[in-house]
């Protein structure tokens, strides 16, 4: 497909695109090399953008060995290239499907968190606050107070949170409901 | 097992060795041998697309001029550890793992060396028991090469438990993920040598365990040094966290209690997958189709990529609960993860690296 193989090089150039990632999407089949060339003239990807688009797509149809086509063509991500809304929007949501879809269990995982912190309905005085990543099995808490009645009361309030504190601690180090 | 190799390279100084003399018995007729002055540019990379790979069929024996004995390289105050220390008798290893440390460790000297003066290794152990008596010490051979991937040529086997099994303070651990156990069943460790295997799931040594024994082998080999006399241990390391890995992962703790009962058993260690962006990098280069190196890695405070945090630790305690229904318990430990991992998978904090190294040693 000499055709599209020139546009991509075209783009890659104007993008200033690293020879290794446009090597590699030269190397991928026809229609995953025609599919992202369509996302990224849809979303008007920009070099940062591309690579990591490029990087992700390729981890995921390794991981489930699919081609990048097929991964492209998922409700989820094809809404994305032609919804309303801006296009700078568009292609963040874009690459945050594709993170969500390469590291699945991460999402699904800090969802429940997040959930669980958000049925705590703390005040805005306290943030707990969920490791980068969910890397490490520490938990931060955060009181902003600035008299001495408005620290009291936050910590009363923690200390009456305590136990759905410790299963969210206890959910972040594996305990069975995660 | 059998090994392809491209070349044996001798160095000068090793020509005479009983170990050259060996290799070149056993192998020079299928293998070009050369004889080189200085063997440091036969151990370097070689221009080609995977100058790592060709490494690996690249066998230079050489003397090793820096100690044999070394402090293990996952060690670290902030890791609840295992007290373990390595002997270098050799540098990288004929099968390949796309997971392997030694694609970024070894990377500026890939070639597969052995060292020819390994005897001089003895020493060491005796100066570090002299230094130290009434302790015992875990020394293995299995941390920069596979200790016995190639021992139906080298034979280094026999001379070390030779040397060993008359010293009550050590204990030897041959690592690896091969069957090659002819010549430990022709040997009697007194006792004083464990054999251990690194385990993984069927899915995972397909995918990423390229020329190694299958686990059902590992674990046949396993049954048939034990009953020869030998102590075994295992390592669930690395522990990969793949979609369906904790049921695999289950599934073959049963397959190993059902061919080794628990009692029989003097070790299993656990340790997720981990790497440093740089292996990963590597790894990727060489492996771009394993899914197994593209797991739900992050970076953690050591830099490392691991699985997050509740993934890893729900892997370590199904297995962990599968090993507690069998009944004995089999002492496992943890390897590379800190003392709160340690906690919420065992329900206790870890003991000091000498003393759980202590407790291995002596079995
Ligand atoms: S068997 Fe061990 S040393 Fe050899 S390639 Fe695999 S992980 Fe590396």
């Amino acid at each position: 497909m000499p055709h599209l193989d020139d546009e991509i090089r075209q783009l890659a150039a104007r993008r200033h695109l690293p020879d290794t990632h446009l090597d590699r999407w030269l190397s991928l089949d026809e229609p995953s090399r025609a599919a992202l060339m369509e996302a990224a003239g849809l979303l008007r990807l920009r070099t940062g953008q591309l690579v990591v688009a490029l990087d992700l797509l390729d981890e995921i149809a390794v991981r489930e060995s699919v081609s990048i086509a097929s991964v492209l063509a998922r409700p989820s991500l094809h809404r994305l290239l032609s919804a309303p809304g801006s296009v700078p929007e568009r292609a963040h949501a874009f690459l945050d499907e594709l993170r969500a879809m390469r590291f699945p269990r991460l999402r699904e995982t800090t969802a429940r968190l997040e959930a669980a912190i958000a049925a705590m309905r703390l005040p805005a005085g306290i943030a707990v606050l969920l490791p980068r990543d969910l890397a490490s099995d520490e938990l931060t808490i955060q009181l902003v107070a600035s008299d001495a009645g408005e620290l009291n009361r936050l910590i009363d309030l923690l200390v009456e949170k305590r136990a759905e504190l410790s299963r969210i601690l206890s959910m972040i180090g594996g305990g069975d409901e995660v | 097992m059998k090994f392809e190799l491209d070349t044996l390279v001798v160095e000068e100084a090793s020509r005479d060795s009983a170990l050259a003399a060996r290799l070149v018995a056993a192998l020079g007729s299928s293998v070009p041998v050369s004889y080189v002055a200085d063997a440091r540019e036969a151990v370097r990379p070689t221009p080609g697309p995977d100058p790592f790979g060709a490494g690996k069929r690249r066998m230079v024996v050489l003397k090793r001029h820096t100690p044999f004995l070394m402090a293990c390289p996952a060690g670290s105050a902030k890791f609840a550890c295992c007290g373990y220390l390595v002997l270098v008798l050799a540098s990288n290893c004929p099968m390949d793992c796309s997971y392997c440390f030694l694609q970024e460790h070894v990377a500026n000297n890939p070639a597969f060396q052995i060292y020819s003066n390994y005897a001089d290794s003895f020493e060491e152990l005796d100066r570090l028991s002299r230094s130290a008596p009434g302790r015992h010490f875990r020394v293995g051979t299995g941390e920069l090469a596979d200790s016995l991937a190639m021992d139906s040529v080298t034979g280094l086997s026999k001379d070390l438990i030779e040397f060993v099994r008359d010293r009550e303070h050590l204990t030897l651990e041959l690592k690896t993920k091969t069957d090659e156990i002819g010549n430990l069943l022709q040997t009697d460790p007194r006792g004083r040598v464990i054999v251990s295997w690194t385990l993984s799931p069927e899915a995972v040594w397909k995918s990423s365990e390229h020329r190694t024994a299958s686990p059902s082998a590992r674990i046949a080999a396993a049954r048939a040094v034990l009953d020869a006399g030998y102590r075994v241990g295992f390592h669930l390391d690395p522990i990969i966290a793949y979609e369906g890995a904790e049921k695999d992962y289950a599934h073959l703790i049963d397959e190993l209690l059902d061919v080794i009962t628990p009692g029989r058993i003097s070790f299993l260690s656990m340790g997720s997958l981990r790497m440093t962006p740089g292996l990963r990098s590597a790894a990727r280069r060489r492996f771009p189709h394993d899914p197994m190196l593209l797991g739900e890695e992050v970076p953690g405070h050591d830099g490392r990529l691991r699985a997050f945090s509740a993934l890893r630790v729900r892997l370590y305690r199904i297995i962990q609960q599968r090993l507690a229904r069998a009944g004995r318990p089999v002492p496992a430990y943890l390897c590379m993860e800190t003392s709160t991992v340690h906690e919420r998978v065992f329900g206790v904090a870890p003991a000091n690296p000498a003393t759980i190294g202590e407790r291995l040693a002596l079995g």
